[in-house]
Order: C-alpha cells, then structure tokens, then sequence
C-alpha cells in the first residue's frame, strides 16, 4: 500500500500532526523520516495512506500546524518528494 | 509523620503519580531518539503532559512548554536569555535565591523594588518607580517565606507599559492558584513540578511566550547535521535525554490537580493555614506573619517564636514527627524585607493532602513546644 510522508519540524510537532489527523477520522502515525530525506539528519514525520493524503493536507491548511514536504513511501522502500499544486 | 513542608516539596502525592512513574520505567525508552514503540510511547507521555500544563495555564500552544530539571533550571535559562553583565533588572523583595544568585553570577544591576510584607500597593508602586531603565523585570508570585501573594497581574502590565520583559516565578503558585499565563503575558514563567503541581523531584517547567536563549547544548534527536541547536521550541532548550519517568508523574500529577480544581485547592490550603493561624495566635510568644486581607496570603504561615531559636523549634518539631522547615527558606532578600533575616523564621506549608486534625495536632503540639522552651 502507498503511504505518503508528511515531514515535520520536531517530534513535538509530528505529534500534534498526527492527532489533529486523528481527530479528524483520518488514520496517521508519527515515524522516524528516513535518514534520506531528512534534511538537516534525524528528523520525524507522520505517515499517511495513499488515499488520505489530500484530506490531511487540507485539515492541516486549516489549522496552524502547516505541512512540510511531503514524501510517497513505495512498497521497496523507494521515497520520491510529492510535488504540491 | 505531620508534613506541613510543602512549599518545599510536596511529599503525599496522588497514586497516579507513582502508578505513572513506575509504569514509564517499565515501558518507556526517550522521546526523540527511537521511532520503535517504547520510544513512541514516552514521547506521547511527554507530549500529554506539555498538553495538561497548556490547559492548566492557558497557553496558546503546547510546544511553548519546555521541561526542565527544577524551576531554578528554568529560571536560569530565562534569566540569560534576558540579562547581560550590567543590564538593569528589577525584581520584588521576596526572591529566592534561584533568582538573586543567576543575577548576580550574571552581574547584572539589580534593583529591588521593596514593599512591606502584604502590601500589594507598594509593591505595585516599588516596580513602577524602578522600572524606567531596567532591562528586565523578575517577579516571585508567592512568597516562598511568607505566602505573599504579589499582585503579578497589575505588575505584569506596568512592564508592558515600560517595554519590560517580565519574568514570573510561579515555584509556590504554580498548582496553587489560577494562572491564565495568556492574559498575563509575561515573556516566561518558570515552576517546579514537584510542589503544587505535585509530580516528582527533579521535574520543572518553562513556559516561553517566546524562544529563549538555550543554556545546555547537546542531542535533540532533531537536525542533527546541525551544530546550532534548533531554533524551535521546545527541542531548543531541551538538550539530552528528558526525565521520561518524571514528566509522565508530572503529567498525573497535574491531571489531578485539574481535576480537583485549583481554585478548589487554593482556598482549601488558605483555609488550613488560617486554621493554624487561629490556634497559633494565641500564643503571646508567637509573632505570625499574617496578611491582614487573606487574599493576600496563600496556604503559607511564617512565625517566630520570641526567644527561641528558629531551627531548633523545627528540631523539637521533627522529634514529635511534625515535619516544617526553618532558616531563611533560601530566600535572605524576602527575610531582609521582612526584618527576619537574623533569625529567619518557622515556616508551616500546607497541601491538598493535610487535613484538619493534621494542622490541629501540629499545632497545639507547637504551643506545647514552646511552654516548655
């Protein structure tokens, strides 16, 4: 299954990332990013479906918890930056 | 065993408390660090209770509470943020030490606005007539010593007036009594965990209205390619691996107190102090340190018993199992504006957990003391 990952500035803010998801009905979980598209090393981010992706981008636009990159995680393991409109 | 050492350390602590601390070294690794499930379990741990004390003070945004060792590790880190040598920094005439020495290790200015003990106009009318000037401005809510409630609101707003940054030190006000830190806008707040806010030693809180100033450098599990420590909160000051165990104490211990309600608890503790007040002062050898307006004073009581020295009544005390503290309390500038800074004072504190028959026996086993002294 695809899953998308949303990065996320600190641990703290992938938390609440995840949770203002959650609470939306929309299934997220917070995850180390992988070491290749951390950025500045060790970073955290919260991973979502394939399907959900769209909808979590939009409830966070509307509150004040603005997404970072987003990354598609394939089934290899493979993670390509998702270009935003 | 009568423990009236609260304003200290807050000894009877709710179950949840140690059911939590047990349960987080049982399970827990550190936030931060690991994405494995013991990892992740500490950090929502941690992130549950940046959340509790949110709610608890109104603060806009959990990321802005920064978990410390103590309140004097959070005091420090927003004093050095705020003040280099020579700045000018006023603060009350009741600060702790955990105050007066980073300011003076810093060489800093100070002035002490000073007022008469109870006295919220003076207060209030010592930090205006020092403020011009001055960098920075530190205000203890409660006294340590004597239970003075300062009037940290009309402070709060006299700095904002002047352009001064404020500093709160909530250490016996924090858990005991309403703070919206929102409306006080203060630019932080600091408090310990482990008195009101009844959660265990070694855990203490930053409240930022803004970043400060990081006074450790060191892994945040975060951009860690960087040798700067991340401009964000709370990662920012809080370097090294957290008190995974305290904080999820803290957490049930600050659960509790919102549950009980703090408005509840604070005129419980004043009504416990008022108590011993009444079986105390009927002594003609005891002079209490009593505010005429009792919303001047918390659950706080300071005496001095004439002719008897102040640590060796709080011996004769322990030696009956009545546990209260004795000295200066770490705090000369408060005895100095008192006038007890010769022989410091007995100090009763009481919490939640007292009860009545508690401050009674202590109390009349304080005048039976004292008879036979």
């Amino acid at each position: 299954m695809l899953q998308y990952l949303i990065m996320c500035r600190s641990l703290t803010y992938a938390q609440r990332t995840a949770r203002t998801l959650e609470r939306q009905g929309i299934t997220a979980s917070v995850a180390r990013a992988p070491q290749g598209v951390s950025g500045q090393g060790c970073a955290y981010c919260v991973k979502v479906s394939g399907r959900n992706l769209e909808r979590a981008l939009t409830a966070l636009k509307n509150t004040n918890l603005g997404p970072g990159k987003v990354y598609l995680l394939s089934a290899s393991g493979a993670v390509s930056e998702v270009t935003r409109k | 065993m009568i423990y009236l050492d609260c304003a200290a350390t807050s000894l009877q602590k709710p179950v949840s408390v140690r059911t939590a601390l047990v349960n987080a070294m049982n399970t827990m690794a550190s936030p931060g660090r690991g994405g494995h499930r013991p990892a992740m379990l500490a950090a929502d741990a941690v992130l549950e209770c940046r959340e509790e004390i949110s709610a608890l003070f109104n603060v806009d945004d959990p990321e802005k509470v920064v978990f410390t060792s103590n309140a004097t590790h959070a005091l420090n880190i927003a004093i050095r943020t705020l003040v280099k040598r020579g700045d000018r920094v006023v603060v009350s005439g009741y600060e702790h030490n955990a105050v007066t020495r980073p300011l003076y290790a810093i060489g800093a200015d100070v002035r002490v606005a000073a007022c008469p003990l109870f006295d919220c106009e003076a207060a209030v009318n010592a930090f205006a007539q020092e403020l011009p000037h001055a960098k920075c401005a530190i205000c203890t809510h409660i006294s340590n010593v004597f239970g003075f409630i300062l009037p940290v609101e009309r402070i709060s707003a006299l700095c904002r007036s002047h352009g001064v940054p404020l500093i709160v030190d909530a250490s016996q006000s924090a858990g005991a009594m309403n703070i919206d830190f929102s409306a006080l806008s203060a630019q932080y707040m600091a408090m310990p965990g482990h008195k009101a806010l009844l959660g265990p030693q070694g855990t203490g809180v930053l409240i930022c209205k803004d970043s400060a100033s990081p006074l450790l450098a060191g892994g945040t599990g975060s951009d860690s390619m960087l040798q700067d420590m991340p401009d964000y909160l709370p990662d920012r000051l809080e370097a090294g691996t957290h008190n995974v165990a305290g904080i999820a104490g803290l957490r049930a211990g600050v659960r509790y107190v919102r549950s009980r309600g703090v408005a509840t608890i604070s005129a419980y503790d004043r009504h416990l102090m008022t108590m011993a007040a009444g079986i105390l002062g009927r002594s003609n050898r005891l002079h209490l340190f009593s505010a005429e307006n009792p919303k001047n004073q918390a659950g706080v009581l300071s005496l001095v018993a004439k002719g008897i020295d102040s640590t060796l009544l709080a011996e004769r005390l322990g030696d009956r199992g009545i546990a209260v503290r004795a000295g200066l309390h770490c705090a000369p500038s408060a005895h100095r504006s008192a006038g007890t800074i010769d022989g410091g004072t007995v100090r009763l504190s009481f919490s939640v957990f007292n009860t009545e028959t508690e401050v009674r026996k202590a109390s009349m086993t304080l005048l039976e003391i004292i008879k036979k002294m």
